[in-house]
């Protein structure tokens, strides 16, 4: 097991929109070890939720190295990068992401399910999430039965489901108020207390403030890289 | 992640859509149902034909009869003609080959009586054949036999209707009948025969078989009509087999044209009624099962709609899927899943709707419903089609779906 879980080198990201090629992100390297709480900032349009894709899988470079926990995977099949995203990466989203017409619990299943867990060891892993977030006895529920702040700690029980090496987080307070979205950021806080490392992509320096480590994009590059705190 | 947990999922998915699913199946069950509805109707219409043609004598049978000439400008050939004769049947067992019976057939109107009724009555006189001509079937005794027609026997065979009318409850066979000034004995009753083309139909398709009165053809042309006659009033034919229909039947009208120089017969063939029947058979069929497929197609399109505006609503479904790990064949299968289900309940439901409407149909018109299992296989075999062509097209798309451009849409 490498010290290293992400390492960037010469990243670059262009979308060709046909007439004119735009560079989304132009030569990133980064280095996040396990354990950090590194938070990406940036104004809308940086280059930040592409850089976020790159990070989870969901999309490749087009040029540079993406090593993830030791294992180069920048250019790897769709079908591959899936089985990544599987085992190493627990997303969550700004908008929560939870299957509107599946319950609780089954959303929580869901990684294990792709993942090839057995169906018995499935639910109790999933209901065993469901517990360390507080909705244990929510299981049952859809989506829309809950607050967003309920939402949103189901969908960080399903993002670690799986007990990924890297917990992804876009914006994951912006459809929250100030006093859940504490709620939420302290979960980030105490999982990252444990051992786990996040990332949080956010524009909002209160969100970014709980992370060890201020990571700025500006126009496709790094700009800023700062420790904030002792990690 | 083994094939049986993702088709899993594809259900546990496909109830939480039930209304969409309704819909969908909604689609195939009206496409399946007409198809079935209609085959099964054309179907039962066909049949019902068929067995009246079975039950009376076949589609080997062939009559010829005279033809009254009453047209003023008949040819005096014509009016010379001495219309059907025995000779023309001798003729015609000499010359034509392909017919394995050919047999003149005399009747007269005369007075029958019993102890019990009097009545005048068309008498048949007839050879053993007839019999097998027109699938009579004898219920007790027997039927006019070759002994009976070579020595012009006075024995008689009663239709059943009437020998209750001259005998009543009392077996008829070996007692007398007197018919005209001839004493005959029965020989034998023929077995009561009944078909009706609808159900609510009064009219006894087969009822002259109850009403006859056959005696052997020489013992009506001796006794009653007169030995020097040679004048027959039909010749009943049957084919040897249906192959020979082509050129027997043609080359027999050609025969007795010849010998009579004259129009004053007619030809009255069962192939041709069938050939022309199944002709039209097939017109309706095509019209029908066309109809049918039409709306098999729109159930199609309905599903593959659907499938389609339910899509854009699944993007972001199918983006949070793959971001948790889902592959595309994942993806795939699930949405198939939703295909087999909507084709398979549709499928289903969509033949015993069609079953039922055929069974409907055929009891407000009084007609026979036909289902058989190739129509059954037909139908399933094109809901089964129509569903798997229109939803492998969204399920290819939705596998092909890159994570970040289904995660992004609104």
């Amino acid at each position: 097991m490498s010290e290293m879980l992400i390492e960037l080198g010469g990243i670059w990201k262009t979308y060709d929109t046909g007439e004119v090629a735009v560079d989304a992100l132009r030569g990133i390297d980064l280095v996040v070890e396990r354990g950090e709480y590194v938070a990406i900032m940036g104004p809308s349009g940086s280059g930040k939720s592409t850089l976020m894709h790159i990070l989870g899988c969901l999309d490749s470079p087009t040029k540079g190295s993406y090593r993830l926990d030791g294992e180069e995977v920048g250019h790897r099949s769709a079908g591959r990068l899936a089985v990544v995203r599987n085992r190493f990466i627990g997303f969550v989203f700004q908008n929560y992401n939870l299957l509107p017409r599946a319950s609780l619990l089954r959303n929580v299943e869901l990684p294990l399910l792709y993942g090839g867990l057995e169906r018995e060891r499935r639910r109790i892993r999933a209901q065993q999430m469901l517990d360390q977030v507080g909705l244990g006895d929510r299981g049952k529920s859809r989506p829309n039965q809950l607050s967003g702040g309920q939402r949103q700690r189901a969908a960080i029980a399903r993002a670690l489901v799986t007990e990924p090496a890297l917990l992804l987080a876009d914006e994951p307070t912006g459809n929250l108020d100030q006093a859940t979205g504490g709620e939420v950021m302290d979960i980030f806080d105490a999982l990252n207390g444990c051992g786990q490392t996040v990332i949080v992509v956010t524009h909002d320096p209160q969100v970014a403030a709980h992370a060890h480590r201020i990571v700025r994009i500006v126009d496709g590059k790094i700009a800023h890289d700062q420790e904030t705190r002792a990690a | 992640m083994n094939l049986l947990e993702v088709i899993a999922d594809g259900f546990a998915d496909v109830r939480t859509h039930a209304g969409r699913t309704a819909l969908q199946t909604l689609g195939v069950v009206l496409g399946v149902a007409s198809v079935v509805g209609t085959m099964g109707l054309m179907a039962g219409e066909r049949q019902q034909s068929l067995r009246y043609y079975t039950e009376s004598g076949g589609v080997l049978k062939v009559m010829v009869w005279p033809k009254t000439v009453e047209n003023v400008r008949s040819s005096a050939r014509e009016m010379a003609s001495r219309g059907l004769t025995l000779d023309d049947v001798e003729a015609v067992r000499a010359s034509i080959p392909g017919f394995d019976l050919v047999e003149p057939k005399i009747g007269r109107t005369l007075l029958v009586r019993s102890a019990r009724a009097s009545k005048s009555y068309y008498i048949t006189g007839v050879a053993p054949a007839y019999a097998d001509l027109h699938e009579l079937q004898v219920e007790r005794g027997r039927f006019v036999s070759q002994d009976d027609v070579a020595t012009a026997g006075t024995v008689c065979v009663l239709g059943a209707d009437r020998a209750r009318e001259f005998f009543g409850s009392e077996d008829p066979v070996g007692q007398n009948l007197r018919l005209s000034d001839h004493l005959f004995r029965v020989a034998g009753v023929l077995r009561y025969r009944e078909f009706y083309w609808n159900r609510s139909d009064s009219y006894n398709a087969l009822g002259w078989m109850n009403e006859v009165i056959v005696v052997p053809v020489t013992t009506m042309q001796v006794r009653v009509v007169g030995a020097g006659s040679r004048r027959i009033d039909e010749i009943g034919l049957r084919l040897a087999s249906v192959k020979t229909h082509d050129a027997s039947v043609p080359a027999l009208q050609r025969l007795l044209t010849n010998r009579h120089r004259a129009d004053d017969f007619q030809v009255y063939d069962r192939q041709d009624r069938i050939q022309q029947m199944n002709q039209q058979g097939k017109v309706y069929d095509f019209t029908f099962l066309a109809c049918g497929i039409i709306s098999l197609v729109v159930g199609g399109i309905v599903v593959a709609n659907i499938m389609l505006a339910s899509f854009t609503e699944r993007m972001r479904e199918v983006g949070v899927r793959k971001a948790l790990g889902a592959k595309g064949w994942h993806v795939f299968v699930q949405f198939l899943v939703e295909s087999a289900i909507v084709t398979g309940l549709g499928g289903a439901v969509g033949l015993g709707v069609g079953v039922g409407f055929v069974h409907g149909i055929a009891y407000l018109l009084d007609q026979t419903a036909v289902l058989t299992p190739a129509m059954i296989a037909a139908a399933g075999l094109c809901a089964g089609s129509v569903s798997v062509i229109f939803g492998l097209y969204p399920a290819v798309k939705a596998a092909r779906l890159d994570p970040v451009v289904a995660l992004r849409y609104e």
